[in-house]
């Protein structure tokens, strides 16, 4: 039972980074080779905000999510803005060079040792029993719940709003949304918002859980192959993904080694693109575009 | 025509592709407030050329307008992105690719963005009349585009480009997949639109019986160039227009493939 818990847990993670590739993927067919980046930032400027506003964790919190939003806007309008309409390598290029840009800053500004966002905060992550010998951590339990409102509110955003629908015109047919008067930045920007918000949100959950340094990037690179499995353009797929990854690898430490956790997502990506290349629930034709 | 009253001029417009390739060069047309302008031309002339100009590139295309000018409403509007053009009321049915596939037919018309201070119940209204104007559409309305037939779709982009609120639509085939009595009635309601809303039409056709029937002007296309223009009365007369555009032979008996080749030929010289 503990493994299922685990489990549910690393899903949670999983799914939530997956959904930043997918977002602006599925938007934009560019991919966001810096999400792992971006979720670390995040966590640090909660990390900051924490140490700024020690006494009111709430306005902390809700800091950092709105800079997370900011972040991937800001990061749109300045960077991948000029991109749009060009060609799809060029801007995966740039996330690239991005990703190594922020990397390099945060060593600068944060140093890269061990931050404590949580104590900063001044909050406990205590374990929570929940019932047949189960615990988990709060963080760990709020993480889960976290994870499943996101993607709710994502389904819902996708299926039933005017914009929803506009950026999955965007995604499939820029031109004719164009054409259409769909304004693309917009389309583009709220992708990037979205996905470094619910990028930010697995990285700020996983600082405040075990702390965070200069290795959690690695972690949004593991979260790649999540999407991968699952099909690029598809937030379902991210989610049967996340379940299949996260599964093989909690397995694999608890019956292998705890080393090889690491490798196991992309042991599993390999398994995975000999049988489909193009993802459990991605679309076919997409695979050929990048 | 007159300089006034035209609603969209194009002046020696020139598109180069991939910076090699000239579609189209030294192309002038008017079209006025309220008619209907045929553009008509056999494969490879120039027309979905001549309509994605005025309606823009994005940076993909690898398209440019190199020369010439789109006059729109007394303003120029050549290369400026789609969506721009597209909210100073000009709508498109494109040639291919008219529908968002992977969305429902609902969520096809949802998407489209509705002329500036429409309101929401307004919007509605009007998705609704698109609905009335096509029943077939109404029963597909929860499936996804990319399962409709041809004409389904065609169905599906003329209601989705009125959506936005257009002074000016542009229509690359109208009549493509479509049956003949919903052409009939296609063409029937873009002469009540026109009517109603002050609607201007410039309509692409490979059939020149569809096009003439309705346009109040036409333009013949070839290679690039515009050849001939005239009222649809004139370019019926015409004997050239008689023998390539509507089938018939220019008097006696039809003439051979070699002969269009030759006319093709003649026009690419002395066109
Ligand atoms: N993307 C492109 N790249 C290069 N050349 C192109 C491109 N699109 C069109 N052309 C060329 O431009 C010319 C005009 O093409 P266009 O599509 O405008 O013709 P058309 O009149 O619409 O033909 P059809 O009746 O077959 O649709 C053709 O010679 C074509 O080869
Ligand atoms: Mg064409």
């Amino acid at each position: 039972m503990q493994t299922v818990a685990n489990i549910a847990v690393l899903v949670a993670i999983y799914a939530l980074i997956g959904s930043g590739y997918v977002l602006i993927y599925r938007v934009s067919r560019v991919l966001n080779l810096a999400q792992g980046e971006l979720m670390m930032l995040v966590a640090y400027l909660l990390f900051s905000l924490a140490t700024l506003f020690g006494g009111h964790p709430a306005s902390a919190l809700a800091g950092a999510v709105l800079l997370s939003l900011l972040v991937g806007l800001v990061l749109y309008v300045v960077l991948m803005r000029r991109m749009t309409g060009e060609l799809v390598i060029a801007a995966v290029l740039v996330t690239i060079a991005l990703g190594i840009l922020l990397r390099g800053l945060m060593v600068l500004v944060w140093t890269g040792q061990m931050a404590r966002p949580l104590e900063k905060l001044g909050w406990q992550n205590s374990p929570l029993a929940l019932g047949h010998g189960v615990a988990l951590s709060s963080v760990a339990v709020t993480t889960i719940f976290v994870a499943i409102a996101i993607y709710v509110g994502l389904f819902v955003f996708f299926r039933y709003t005017a914009w929803g629908v506009r950026m999955r015109a965007v995604g499939e047919n820029p031109l004719l949304a164009a054409q259409r008067g769909i304004k693309l930045h917009v389309a583009y920007a709220m992708a990037w918002a979205l996905a470094t918000f619910s990028g930010g949100c697995a990285g700020m959950l996983l600082a405040l859980d075990s702390g965070l340094d200069g290795t959690m990037a690695i972690i949004g690179l593991k979260a790649f192959p999540v999407v991968l499995v699952g099909g690029l353009d598809s937030l379902r797929g991210a989610i049967v993904g996340a379940l299949i990854v996260a599964s093989a690898e909690v397995l694999a430490i608890q019956l292998i080694d705890p080393l090889v956790s690491d490798v196991v997502p992309f042991v599993v990506l390999i398994a995975m693109l000999a049988v489909r290349p193009w993802g459990l629930f991605g679309t076919e034709e997409d695979i050929q575009r990048v | 025509m007159s300089a006034r009253g035209a609603l969209l001029r194009l002046e020696q417009l020139e598109v180069v592709y991939q910076k090699v390739v000239t579609a189209i060069q030294g192309v002038s047309l008017e079209v006025a407030e309220g008619q209907i302008v045929a553009l008509l031309g056999s494969n490879g002339a120039g027309k979905t050329t001549t309509l994605r100009a005025i309606t823009g590139f994005l940076g993909v295309d690898d398209a440019r307008v190199t020369d010439g000018r789109v006059w729109f409403e007394g303003r120029s509007i050549e290369n400026q992105p789609p969506q721009l053009v597209a909210h100073q009321g000009i709508a498109i049915v494109p040639e291919r690719q008219k529908v968002f596939e992977t969305l429902t037919v609902t969520e096809n018309l949802e998407a489209t963005v509705p002329g500036a201070g429409t309101t929401r119940a307004e919007q509605r209204r009007r998705v609704e009349r698109v609905f009335e104007h096509f029943p077939r559409l109404h029963a597909a309305r929860r499936r996804l585009a990319g399962y409709l037939s041809g004409g389904e779709r065609q169905m599906l982009a003329i209601g989705a480009a009125l959506l936005c609120t257009p002074r000016l639509l542009l229509v690359d085939e109208l009549s493509q997949g479509l049956a003949p009595r919903i052409v009939e009635n296609l063409l029937e309601r873009l002469v009540e639109l026109r009517k109603e809303l002050g609607l201007t039409v410039l309509l692409v056709e490979q059939s020149a019986h569809v096009a003439l029937q309705v346009a109040d002007h036409g333009y013949i296309l070839e290679n690039g160039r515009v050849v001939l223009d005239g009222t649809p009365q004139r370019l019926r007369e015409h004997k050239d227009v008689q023998e390539f555009y509507l089938g018939q032979a220019g008097g006696g008996e039809r003439r051979s493939y070699r002969d269009v080749k030759q006319y093709r030929r003649s026009r690419r010289w002395y066109g």
